[in-house]
């Protein structure tokens, strides 16, 4: 198995009227989307509608989705077809800064270009954002060597169990149960801060 | 302890769905789980927060606005019909129906029904009547409304869904102009049994054209 097809479970789910699974889809994904989106317009509630139509519109036409692509490719595709007719409607509006005009072009998943701030982002939550990075990194630094490279593999190289259970030579039940450790010591560190305030709003 | 080490469990079975790494039984439970359950609800975003923190920096978010931004979106796809997509079900089950092999075979003229026929001739009588150029010769329309590559129609009648069958229709096209879409393939596949007389009320300008450039199957 690869990471093409990571999210087939959930998508097959959904074909059979799930609703439920799309939702857990969005949470995966809508960060991505977001900043997709946040580099081609700058109107911070816009990039949130926008981003709000690219999922309406994915869950429209999941049926269609054939998995020749994995889901985030064509999502990705999506969200920029909605935010380039967004701005066409627009066009009177000039709310395409010229270098986001310019990262649109290279742009891609992975890259690495710090997002400027939105217009409408508070310095609160830029904060509180910033302090959740600087608590995942501590995090993993904290870690064991197995537990870090078992999640690294995963989230930033983006390799199978399979694969990982092969790099680090044990079986793949070992493989799971590492990158659940990794993953429940770091959201340990991070729950205070990730306490929504309405308590049990999700 | 038996009940943290289960919680434990379905933590850990999250964690793999996040992966795509769980197999179909555990990951209905799991579902299940995001339905029910805030915690799990809460952990899935967790997780998901800290795979996107550790490839960049700046997708960090809080969980607050995360989550207006799902009950905003909950909001928007309760009032979506769900999506049913049984096409894999759907076009085993279709394709043996006589009338989608209308369209293939050497001998399809004599196969169709008489009622093809009759519908045709008049059609026939039509052209000959007005004599209209660029006609097309007999012997390539009695397919008519049938060509075209064998619909799948996205669920059987009565259920609510979205339709599945518009990525793989082929569009039918004469002279540039578009004169078949997927909405009217699921139509004349669920209407099946009218065979070749499948599109009643029709102008006869309409079922002239239709069968000119059916793609081949």
């Amino acid at each position: 198995m690869t990471a093409t097809d990571a999210d087939a479970p959930l998508i097959e789910r959904i074909k059979r009227g799930d609703v439920k699974a799309f939702e857990m889809l969005v949470v995966k994904y809508q960060r991505r989307i977001e900043r997709l989106i946040g580099r081609m317009v700058r109107d911070t509630d816009l990039v949130q509608d926008i981003a709000q139509e690219t999922f309406i519109r994915a869950y429209r036409a999941i049926p269609q989705f054939r998995g020749d692509s994995a889901f985030y490719t064509w999502l990705y595709r999506i969200a920029v077809n909605t935010a380039k007719k967004a701005l066409v409607e627009m066009k009177r509006d000039p709310l395409v800064t010229e270098s986001a005009r310019a990262l649109r072009d290279d742009d891609d998943e992975t890259s690495r270009i710090e997002n400027e701030l939105s217009d409408g982002e508070t310095p609160e939550a830029l904060l509180a954002s910033k302090e959740i990075a600087a608590t995942v990194n501590a995090s993993i630094d904290a870690l064991s060597e197995d537990l870090r490279q078992a999640i690294t593999l995963r989230e930033i190289e983006g390799l199978s169990y399979e694969e990982i259970a092969e790099v680090m030579n044990c079986p793949i039940g070992t493989v799971r149960s590492r990158i659940f450790r990794a993953r429940e010591a770091i959201a340990q560190r991070l729950r205070p801060l990730l306490d929504t305030r309405e308590g049990d709003r999700w | 302890m038996s009940q943290s080490s289960e919680s434990s469990a379905s933590m850990e079975n999250l964690s793999a769905l996040v992966d795509g790494e769980l197999e179909s039984e555990a990951g209905a439970r799991a579902c299940g789980q995001w339905r029910d359950d805030a915690q799990a609800r809460a952990t899935w975003h967790a997780y998901a927060l800290i795979g996107d923190v550790l490839r960049s920096g700046d997708l960090a978010s809080t969980a607050e606005r995360d989550c207006s931004f799902l009950l905003r979106l909950r909001e928007q796809l309760a009032q979506e019909p769900v999506v049913l997509a049984p096409a894999e079900l759907a076009a085993p089950l279709l394709a043996p129906l006589p009338a989608v092999a209308a369209a293939g075979g050497s001998r399809r003229a004599w196969r169709t029904p008489v009622a093809v026929a009759a519908g045709f001739m008049v059609v026939a009588g039509a052209l000959v009547v007005t004599s209209v150029p660029g006609s097309l010769p007999f012997g390539s329309t009695p397919t008519v409304a049938q060509a075209g590559p064998a619909p799948v129609v996205a669920a059987a009648p009565g259920l609510q869904a979205v339709s599945t069958t518009q990525a793989e229709t082929a569009p039918v096209r004469l002279n540039g102009q578009l004169i078949r879409d997927a909405r009217l393939d699921e139509y004349l596949s669920v209407h099946k049994k009218f065979g070749g007389s499948s599109a009643p009320g029709v102008p006869s300008g309409f079922l002239r054209n239709a069968a000119a450039e059916a793609p081949a199957r």
